[in-house]
């Protein structure tokens, strides 16, 4: 009925519409709300005590092994999608589904590995 | 040109699509309603009961209208760019997955009429992307409001999210494997006679669990943690600000519901004899759709009341050591059962 293209211009339609909206709201909002004087208002919530230091800090090392994961995993995984549409009725089913299980044994390999090395155990 | 064309030019079915926007708003505040009520009948609690009569029902209504006429608050440490975004992404991510999610079908004859904003190619993946943005989101909030405890929340936020991420998409090629498509569309259709719940369990469970932990609902949730981090991503939010957020994520427990039905439950599908009634038959597939996610809302509200919340260790093992194997081995069997359809009711 269409191409490609067109069925993303609902896409675009719908981008701009997200990004106006809150705009909009928070005007109304500005215009309506109540605007108090006090100044203690600004400071960051914690529970009512002065807040020492920046919150911004550094985490634990451990963690960035969870994101290395993620995304391996993430990006191998994405390549079974594109397979999963072909792999029936184009007379390659045999090469197609060998094909990805190999590549799902060598997925399986490196998530035993990170297992093994304590990846992905949570640190305390 | 017939009016099937002009409903599906991309121009006029993205406006009027806007509609749907609307209406899924409307659903979410329903769903907020839902979860205040039926979770003070589980506590024995009588909850909302003013507003609109005796069972509160316009209560989100006045929430919103209060919301409203609240101070708008940055506290003085935030980084106003990443606070002023954050919600904007959380909600717009919403927005984006409403585009491309079939909120039922028109049934005429052999003719199935989605009721979709646009209808892609890999709107599944689509689907996917958009909705892994209200995680970036939820950082940016908790980032730049600069609070230790949004911090705590968005870090154990992004270790949730990126536990459920693989075995959900796994889980999705499970389903395509069988649609042999990635169009939400074409998958809910092939699932006419039989659910895919049926030809593969271990996948529904697994995918249930996972936009149940995607949608930070408990008894994964991460993101709010009442109980030890005030509000988590919230804290420092007030007002409206703070009400697009959290509209945010009931818009996903709305569309996680949806994306469901689509993918496991059977979407609109409905036996001939039905939709050949005249007229009410070919609307009786958008009733059995919205039914079916009601439902589903039902269970997963359930499902927050009754359970307690997961340490967040215990969220990420059952992530990556239960569910990631679990989702490849629902995988092959996929693979082996569309195959054995293949050589028996294949060419």
């Amino acid at each position: 009925m269409s191409g490609v293209i067109d069925s993303y211009i609902p896409v675009i339609i719908f981008l701009i519409v997200a990004l106006a909206v809150p705009p909009v709201l928070m005007f109304i909002v500005y215009n309506l709300s109540p605007r108090s004087k006090a100044k203690d208002k600004f400071t960051t919530y914690e529970c009512g005590s002065v807040p020492i230091g920046e919150a911004k800090i550094q985490f634990n090392i451990e963690y960035y092994l969870y994101a290395i994961a993620f995304v391996l995993f993430d990006v191998e995984i994405l390549f079974l999608y594109p397979w999963a549409t072909v792999y029936i009725g184009h007379g390659i089913t045999q090469v197609a589904v060998v094909e990805m299980l190999l590549f799902l044994v060598v997925v399986l390999m490196g998530y035993v590995y990170l297992w093994k090395k304590e990846a992905l155990k949570w640190v305390k | 040109m017939n009016i099937v064309d002009i409903v599906y030019n991309p121009w006029f079915s993205g406006i009027v699509g806007l509609l749907l926007i609307g209406i899924v708003f409307v659903c979410a505040i329903l769903a907020v309603w839902l979860e205040r009520k039926f979770g003070a009948d589980i506590q024995s609690r009588i909850g909302p009961n003013r507003v609109g009569g005796r069972y509160g029902i316009l209560q989100g209504v006045a929430d919103a209208i209060k919301l409203f006429t609240k101070e708008d608050l940055i506290p003085a440490k935030a980084d106003r760019l990443l606070f002023v975004l954050a919600p904007i992404i959380v909600l717009g991510s919403g927005f984006m997955m409403i585009v491309a999610i079939p909120f039922g079908a028109i049934v005429i004859g052999d003719n199935v009429y989605p009721i979709a904003a646009t209808q892609m190619d890999i709107s599944v993946i689509y689907l996917e992307a958009v909705s892994a943005l209200s995680v970036l989101g939820i950082f940016m909030a908790a980032y730049g409001s600069n609070n230790k405890y949004s911090m705590i929340a968005a870090f154990r936020n992004m270790a949730r999210m990126i536990g459920y991420e693989v075995p959900l998409g796994v889980c999705i090629i499970g389903v395509a494997v069988m649609a042999q498509s990635l169009d939400i569309v074409v998958i809910a259709k092939a699932q006419s006679p039989l659910w895919f719940v049926f030809l593969q369990p271990i996948g529904f469970v697994v995918f249930f669990i996972s936009i149940l932990a995607d949608m930070g609902r408990l008894p994964f949730d991460q993101n709010e943690a009442e109980e030890e981090l005030v509000a988590g991503w919230g804290t420092e939010y007030s007002g409206l600000r703070w009400g697009l957020g959290l509209f945010g994520e009931y818009i996903h427990m709305v569309l996680g519901a949806c994306l469901m039905v689509l993918l496991y439950l059977g979407g609109w599908n409905l036996p001939r004899f039905i939709t050949d009634i005249f007229v009410l038959g070919s609307l009786m597939p958008i009733f059995w759709f919205v039914g079916k996610v009601t439902i589903i809302v039902f269970i997963i509200i359930m499902i927050r009341w009754a359970l307690p919340r997961y340490r967040i260790d215990q969220v990420v093992n059952l992530g990556w050591k239960v569910l990631f194997p679990l989702s490849i081995l629902n995988l092959i069997w996929a693979v082996a059962l569309s195959l054995a359809f293949d050589m028996i009711f294949g060419a």
